[in-house]
């Protein structure tokens, strides 16, 4: 024999013939794949689980050798380890399987190729539909079927996902188990697994049968109700006890056990509510086993009928209760083996046949690496200055299901370029929505709390965009373009969520509006510092619109809706763009800043410029619950509009006592971390939300809640005195954001 | 026989009674836990324990079994601290043995806003008497040698937040120690005994129709979970509640060392190994409300991508089982404790995710505001009318992993 026809178990070589099974060419060989117990050959119980290359609790009869396989035995006692390299690695992570996926359709999937599914496949083909049949035979193992319904199938060539119109379950019936004393031992087989045994040339020594003897096994029938098996690791005898109580001792090398069957109804119990239909021996119903008196009844997770004895003593008195407080049924087989033998139990013991337990995912066993197999989790996206950000040397960060440049190596030199130079930012992750249409500005008269109506156009105005409960959900422009036309912005983080909520309502409210998109196709360039007017004259506008005016114009020979706002503190204009011509607009604006000292900025100087500036961010100096009055933003609120969504909850609690405010802080030196507690009275009254040590004003500035009324004046952070101030902290007359 | 064998506990069964001084509707977690307050605490023992299926098969024999306080606002990081410590010494209290282990929890932050997010809370929980501090990735790769840094070459670890007091406990034993405990003091526990309506005597609740029949009661308690916005209903109380699925799946049991708990606040999952040697791993809840418990793929396959792109190792670990729970997730994702406004009849909801670490404080408090009367420090910022007078405690640190 070469070494082409060997598996490897537990390091020795072990020959097989084709077609054998792992378990098969074990048994062959005069070994267990485990350490003992009934062998079914059917993929029933977890009776010959072993680690093959690696994965541990793999069926051994479901898998097929082929050479150079490895198996290991689990223990003979406690949970298989992890190989230590594997387990502990601190370095490398383990090469990564590829698994591939095949995704289908098919009117019926049919799961079981025996009788009973070949009929129902049949049936269903001559009627003129399509069919998968899967065959455990050939290695199809259904995991679950999900709503859908959805069939997740482990293959021999990987996992395959099947969406069905019906699932028909032609599982069959598993064959039961022996509980009784010895039923640990080696030499324990099935009818059925001895008729696959003798069929394949396995000797089985002297072997005898208890109940139903398999057809063509050599065999002697033993009669009487079974007692226990003898030996010491293999069995040596079987006991069993007559009629008239005797006990016979039967010596033998192998007894096969024909003690009748139970539907194999895990995928179907899965599939309640489902269109499935169960055929054959899986929808039948048997007789249960005789209540088990000694014995293991739960080989998975060893627990023998003392145990369940014991709790049902202590008052663990039903299915569940006995199947939690002692863990049968939760191991690998999911009860396969043991729940008829334990409802037999409860039947008994409380005259009442309990109903099996639920059934959940999985049937068959995978790997964590088969279940992710064909996902992509990591969706974040690139603006179309990604590489531009990158060659320029900036450190990416993900914000906002963006990446985005943190800085660029020097964040106080972004800091300065902004406040004294000009600086370029990518602002392209903006929500940008265009909503357009004859109830234009009636829809965003009701989704917003500012006035819409009176924004002329070629002009724009903050706003806050709230919840029902009067919360902010999110902040931006509204820019007119024509009586019906309006350019929306949002943030970057929630973009995504304001084009549904702007869809719903405008759905729900019936009006004629379009809204479109242009998250991903515009791109954003913000221009922003003292010197930002005189750059933009030199790259094609020699007139910028006013503070909050916004035109369309060419800058550097791209087509650019040019808007003059200011979220930085300084003079500021956000060219929004195709996004296949923004890798042009940022050199060129590059160039022609170079000896007006232009750099780009990051996040990070952003967000120290902006708070300078006392300008909230969404979501992170804002709360779940913030109301325009606990942010001090009363002012974007127009409360005499008859209605906008949040109005009636903004109504209903302007006359509550409140108890949060969105303060200002200041203190000398250096800022604290964002986060810190606030303390007033030795107590924690509320925490620091954005903090930044100004270069410009020489000590440190600080949006933070204060969640307890009388609101102080002065406060403890990181045990300094800070005092409670009205931002911006920077240029409040906004001088400069309007020069 | 195994292990893990319950083996302590004995369970006392009673037909419910007619009438009790308080009836708690829900055999969970927060309805044995109190009824188990009211009679050791307050010597209140004519209490009727009342379930609709048996003890613990709601949220309570269903959840991840994680026990930590690192909250986001101060009034959560005290109760859910105080929780914590309560546990600490339950098992000697209880006379049980539900494998209580301290093993610390790791919040894992990839970005510079998750870097953020986590200094904050740790400031916070430092603040409020709960013990949160940071750590460097390395310090996180010493704490769990199986985590790989680079997060699979997408998730770099930037650092992570740390809290050592974090345990874990065998979710259903705490439920049966609770039962004998309550029941030792002659509480009675009636299972598979659905409530089908509330006894009203004007605007009073005087107990509860049962499909076992009517009881009466001087206080009826609602600690039902899942459906608990019906049974409110039935008293005229609207409920600020949603109720989502909560997914999990665990692996097979494995033999080798995974001593803390691993949670990432980008990826929200997170990971801890069950007394048995289990991989046991959590994520959010679904974003569809429902109060189906059935799983889904797609579940199963994002966890199992993300989890392995952080602990590569578990790439090979086989999947054992996956489960649904259904959570009740209020307004502002807080619970809801106390008072309903409806004389006589109370609430302890909107558990969310974060019910079982609360056990022994939510039920230690209920009963004090039972027996009392009056609202326990504790629990005051939780009352059902916060909503009313806009005191909501939106807590950030509850929406993201458990």
């Amino acid at each position: 024999m070469t070494e082409a026809s060997r598996i490897v178990v537990d390091g020795r070589p072990m020959p097989f013939h084709p077609d054998d099974s792992v378990a098969l060419a074990v048994l062959r060989a005069g070994e267990h794949p485990h350490h003992g117990g009934t062998i079914c050959l059917a993929g029933d119980c977890g009776n010959c689980i072993a680690e093959v290359d690696g994965v541990a609790y793999v069926r051994t009869c479901q898998t097929p050798c082929r050479p150079g396989l490895v198996m290991h035995r689990h223990p003979a006692v406690g949970a298989p380890p992890l190989h230590p390299a594997v387990a502990l690695d601190t370095t490398t992570p383990p090469p990564a399987r590829r698994i591939s996926v095949q995704r289908s359709r098919a009117e019926v999937v049919v799961v079981g190729a025996g009788e009973s599914g070949t009929a129902a496949a049949s049936a269903a083909q001559r009627q003129g539909r399509s069919v998968t049949l899967l065959d455990g035979g050939q290695g199809m193992e259904v995991v679950a079927i999900y709503a859908g319904p959805t069939v997740i199938v482990r293959t021999p060539g990987g996992m395959a996902h099947i969406q069905a119109e019906e699932v028909i379950v032609a599982t069959g019936a598993a064959e039961l188990h022996p509980v009784c004393p010895g039923n640990a031992l080696v030499g324990l087989v099935t009818a059925n697994a001895a008729g696959q045994l003798h069929a394949a040339g396995v000797d089985l020594g002297v072997a005898v049968a208890i109940g139903s003897p398999p057809e063509g096994v050599p065999c002697t029938p033993v009669s009487g109700r079974l007692r226990r098996f003898e030996g010491h690791a293999r069995v040596t005898a079987v006991v069993t006890v007559d009629d008239d109580g005797g006990e016979r001792t039967t010596p033998c090398d192998t007894v096969i056990l024909g003690l009748g069957r139970a539907p194999r109804d895990v995928l179907s119990r899965m599939a309640e509510e489902l269109p499935v239909t169960v055929v054959g021996p899986a929808a039948a119903s048997f007789p249960l086993p005789p209540a088990p008196d000694a014995g293991t009844v739960c080989p998975c997770s060893r627990v023998d009928v003392d145990d369940l004895a014991s709790v049902w003593d202590r008052g663990f008195q039903e299915l569940e209760l006995v199947k939690r407080a002692t863990l049968a049924g939760t191991g690998t087989c999911q009860g396969s083996v043991c729940l008829p033998h334990l409802r037999a139990f409860i039947a008994e013991r409380s005259g009442q046949t309990p109903e099996p337990f639920t059934a959940r995912p999985a049937s068959r066993q995978i790997t964590l690496a088969e279940a992710a197999a064909g996902v992509h989790v990591d969706a974040f996206r690139r603006t179309a200055l990604h590489d531009e950000h990158v060659s320029l040397g900036a450190r990416m960060d993900r914000f906002g299901g963006w990446w985005r440049p943190w800085h660029y190596g020097d964040h106080v030199a972004e800091y300065w370029a902004v406040r004294e130079g000009v600086s370029l930012g990518d602002v392209s992750t903006l929500g940008k929505i265009l909503v357009s249409g004859p109830d234009a500005v009636e829809s965003l008269e009701r989704l917003y709390p500012v006035r819409v109506a009176d924004i002329r156009s070629g002009r724009s105005r903050y706003a806050l965009l709230l919840d029902e409960g009067g919360h902010l959900i999110d902040d931006g422009m509204i820019l007119r373009e024509t009586e019906t036309r309006f350019a929306l912005t949002f943030t970057s983080a929630g973009a995504a969520h304001a084009e549904m909520w702007l869809r719903d309502w405008i759905d729900m409210w019936g009006l004629r509006v379009h809204v479109l998109d242009r998250t991903m196709s515009l791109a954003a360039v913000n221009v922003t510092g003292p010197l930002a007017g005189r750059l933009l004259e030199r790259v094609g506008l020699p007139a910028p619109p006013r503070f909050l005016q916004h035109v369309h114009a060419e800058i550097a020979g791209v087509p650019c809706h040019v808007m003059r706002l200011s979220f930085t503190g300084e003079v500021s204009f956000e060219l929004h763009h195709d996004v296949h011509r923004s890798v042009e607009l940022w050199r060129a604006l590059l160039a022609n800043g170079s000896d007006l000292g232009i750099v780009p900025h990051g996040l990070q100087a952003l967000q120290g410029l902006r708070l300078e500036k006392g300008h909230v961010i969404v979501g992170m100096d804002t709360e779940l619950d913030s109301t325009p009055r606990r942010l001090g933003m009363d002012w974007a609120v127009q409360m005499d509009k008859a209605e906008f969504v949040g109005r009636s909850a903004l109504a209903r609690t302007a006359g509550l006592p409140d108890q949060r405010r969105l303060v200002g802080l200041t203190m000398p030196g250096i800022a604290p971390t964002e986060g810190s507690p606030i303390w007033s009275d030795r107590e924690v009254v509320g925490h620091v939300s954005s903090s930044f040590t100004s270069p410009l004003l020489g000590h440190a500035v600080m949006l933070g809640w204060l969640k307890r009324a009388p609101f102080p004046d002065t406060v403890t952070v990181d045990g300094r005195a800070a005092a409670v101030v009205r931002p911006p902290f920077y240029d409040p007359e906004g001088s400069r954001a309007r020069a | 026989m195994n292990d893990f064998v319950e083996r302590r506990i004995a369970l006392r069964w009673h037909a419910p009674r007619r009438a009790y001084d308080v009836l708690i509707i829900g055999g969970g977690g927060h309805g044995l836990a109190t009824a188990y307050y009211l009679a050791d605490r307050h010597g209140i023992t004519n209490v009727a324990v009342i379930e609709a299926g048996y003890i613990g098969s709601g949220n309570s024999g269903r959840n991840t079994t994680i026990i930590r306080a690192n909250y986001g606002i101060p009034e959560a990081v005290r109760f859910y601290q105080h929780s914590l410590e309560l546990y600490q010494t339950l098992e000697e209290e209880l006379d049980c043995r539900f494998m209580h282990e301290t093993k610390g929890i790791m919040w894992l932050a990839h970005t510079e806003t998750q870097m953020r997010a986590e200094g904050a809370r740790s400031l916070l929980n430092l603040a409020c008497g709960a013990e949160t501090v940071m750590i460097t990735p390395l310090e996180a790769k010493e704490l769990c040698p199986q985590l790989d840094l680079s997060g699979g070459g997408r998730y770099p670890v930037l650092g992570a937040s740390y809290h050592p007091a974090a345990a874990t406990a065998r979710h259903d034993r705490v439920v049966w120690g609770y039962a004998q405990g309550a029941m030792r003091h002659g509480v009675h526990v009636a299972q598979h005994t659905m409530v089908t309506g509330l006894q009203r005597h004007g605007t009073r609740v005087t107990g509860v129709e049962t499909t076992s029949g009517p009881i009466s009661a001087g206080v009826v308690l609602s600690a039902a979970g899942g459906r608990v916005s019906t049974i409110a209903a039935h008293a005229g109380v609207r409920l600020p509640i949603r109720t989502h699925p909560l997914q999990a799946f665990v692996t097979n049991s494995y033999d080798f060392p995974f001593p803390g708990i691993v949670s990432d606040t980008e990826l929200l999952c997170y990971v801890s190994q069950t007394e048995r040697g289990q991989m046991l791993v959590g994520a959010e809840f679904d974003a569809q409300p429902s109060y189906s418990q059935r799983s889904s793929f797609s579940f199963l396959q994002s966890c199992a991508a993300k989890v392995t792109r952080l602990l590569p190792f578990m790439r090979d670990l086989r999947i054992l089982r996956q489960w649904t729970g259904i959570c009740d997730i209020s307004a502002d994702f807080s619970p809801i404790m106390g008072q309903t406004g409806v004389d006589g009849f109370l609430v302890t909801t909107g558990w969310g995710t974060w019910g079982f670490k609360a056990i022994p404080a939510g039920g230690e408090q209920m009963a004090q505001l039972i027996a009392t009367g009056r609202t326990p420090a504790l629990l005051e910022p939780f009352r059902l009318d916060r909503f009313a007078s806009d005191h909501t405690m939106a807590d950030p640190g509850s929406t993201g992993t458990h």
